[in-house]
Parts: structure tokens; sequence; C-alpha cells
């Protein structure tokens, strides 16, 4: 059984977690999929505040890097601006405490399984960028984090969503959106995808870029040559 | 206006300002230099000195860094006396300030 593993961490994004859920739980649903979503965290299943207005989502399994599937990260929201010096607990703040925490090791043991594509929403691609996982990598995350990503080794390509095989990524906020309907794409076919783009009454926009043109008729977690 | 010695410098980051030691060393006439924060070591690459007309010197060399964050810098630095300061610039992102001063 494939399994969805939706990571949560301390001001996590709310619509960052429920927009990809929401489509692939449906995208399951459409493809009579036994496949398991679920909300994960490192350490004890427990419950995180989001960083907007308080708005909690409980993890209900601890993140597990041997269970094939896909990974999830999400991003953070909070303060665009601020003096970090001046306690100031910004974005950029925010998204490097994750990336320093033990989630991380996790987070490196999944890219390392060739059995699990990870895919990051918005600044969750940022996080796996400031922790050193994506050196050499092409990936995309919101587009005020864009800059930085790039400073940290990456190749960014400005898309909505950057499927760099084992690795996909997709932009802000919204895009969590496409970014489910693509993963969908690739794990049921373009029916399904197409299927729940009905039922939700949104249509996929933006560019989605693909590393290697196979990947985008690949049924099933990825897997590199 | 040599830069070989230790030094204290204070920079900012865009998670916040950060405290790191730079290290430089002159042997058989090359010079090399790291810089080492929050317990990691990074060596610097390309390092250059350019002397100026009103004896300061600058100095530029490149370094990737793990703490606290992975990134990418560039650095330009002018040494006058006992102090440095100048700047960093993480790829396209605005530079950043450098202080800092001998060990």
């Amino acid at each position: 059984m494939n399994h969805v593993q939706i990571v949560l961490f301390p001001a996590f994004d709310p619509l960052d977690v429920i927009a990809p859920f929401e489509v692939l739980a449906a995208a399951c649903d459409e493809a009579q999929s036994d496949t398991m979503i679920e909300l994960v965290c490192e350490g004890e299943p427990r419950s995180f505040v989001g960083g907007t207005r308080g708005l909690a989502l409980t993890a209900t399994a601890t993140l597990d890097p041997t269970k094939p599937g896909y990974v999830i990260v999400p991003g953070v929201s909070g303060p665009v601006d601020g003096d970090p010096d001046a306690g100031d607990e910004t974005i950029p703040v925010l998204l490097a405490r994750v990336a320093a925490s033990n989630l991380m090791p996790l987070i490196r043991q999944s890219l390392d399984n060739p059995d699990i594509v990870v895919a990051t929403q918005c600044g969750g691609g940022l996080i796996l960028g400031m922790a050193g996982l994506l050196d050499g990598r092409t990936a995309v995350t919101h587009t005020l984090g864009n800059d930085v990503l790039e400073a940290t080794g990456v190749t960014v390509v400005r898309a909505r969503v950057v499927d760099d095989g084992d690795l996909v990524s997709s932009g802000g906020v919204t895009s969590g959106l496409d970014l489910g309907l693509h993963l969908a794409g690739r794990e049921f076919g373009p029916n399904v995808a197409y299927s729940v783009e009905r039922l939700f009454e949104y249509e996929r926009r933006g560019t989605a870029w693909h590393t290697e043109r196979s990947s985008t008729t690949t049924i099933g977690p990825h897997r590199e040559a | 206006m040599s830069i070989t010695g230790n030094w204290n410098v204070r920079m900012k980051t865009p998670i916040g300002s950060i405290n790191a030691v730079f290290t430089f060393v002159e042997a058989d006439g090359s010079l090399t230099g790291s810089a080492e924060s929050g317990g990691a070591v990074a060596p610097m690459r390309d390092l250059a000195t350019i002397p100026q007309a009103d004896g300061t010197t600058t100095v530029t060399w490149s370094q990737s860094v793990t703490k606290p964050m992975r990134l990418n810098l560039d650095f330009e630095i002018t040494v006058t006396g006992d102090t440095l300061s100048g700047f960093s610039r993480a790829g396209r992102l605005p530079r950043a300030s450098v202080e800092g001063s001998r060990t």
C-alpha cells in the first residue's frame, strides 16, 4: 500500500497542508485506491499550532521514511517583514527553525529512499534548501523565497510545479492545489486528476516543469534510472 | 594593510545577525582563509586582496556555509587597521553588512 505523509511542524501554513490533502484524498476516492493519507510529524504524534491565527491540526502518526509513496513538506505562515535581531519571528526565521530541527534527518532519509517522492509546497522547498538537502537540485518555492532558495545551491525554475523526479516542488500558497493534482496525475493518471479538477471546480494553472518528460507519464512513485 | 590573523565578525543573514570568526593565513606568499560559525568551518574560495591607494586593503572571496543555513556567499570587505567592514551577498539577495575586529 502506498502512503501519503504530510508533515506538520510549528507555524505550518494551513492551506499548504489542506490543499494537497483534500486533492489527494479525492483522487484516491476517484481511483478507488487504498492509499493511506495522514498527517505526520517527527516524534510522538501530537497537535501543532499553525502560523495563521492559531489554527491547529493533529498529526496521527510519526513520519516514517521507509513507507513507500509521498512525503509532503508544507511551508510556514507568519510575518514577511520584521527584524530577526529584534526578535521578530519572520517567515525566514520560522523556516530556518524547521530546517534545523530533528525532522530534517527523516526528510533526508525520505529523499534517499527510491520508493519515496518528496514533495514540497510553498516555503517547504526553502526549508529543505536551508537544510542543505537540495544542493544541485532543481526546484521552486514561494515567489518571495526563490532568490534565497537559489543561494542555497538550488537551480530555481520559477514555475507553478517543478517535477525533478523524486523531488516535486511547488510555488506559493494556492499552488498546493496544483501540487496535489500533479501528484494525482503521476500516481493515478490524467483521468483521475481531471476528474478531481471538475469536482473541485478548479483547473490547474501556470507551468508544470519537468526535468525529464518521462516523469509526466510515470504511474506510481518515480524511480530514478 | 594585512588581513592575516583572526577576526571576530558580525554579519547579517536573512534569519538575523550571526557571529563568525574569520581566519586568514599567509604561507609561502599565498593567502588562505576560513570562516567558523555555529561549529561549522567553511573554507574561502577565490580569495583575492586588492591594495587601495588610501592604504586600506579590499579582500574578496566566496564561500559555502551550512550554519545557520546552507548559503553560497560572496564577500567584499575592506581592512582598515584592526577593523574590517563590508558586505556579503547571497546570490541575487540584497547585500548584507559585515563588520569585524581583530581578536
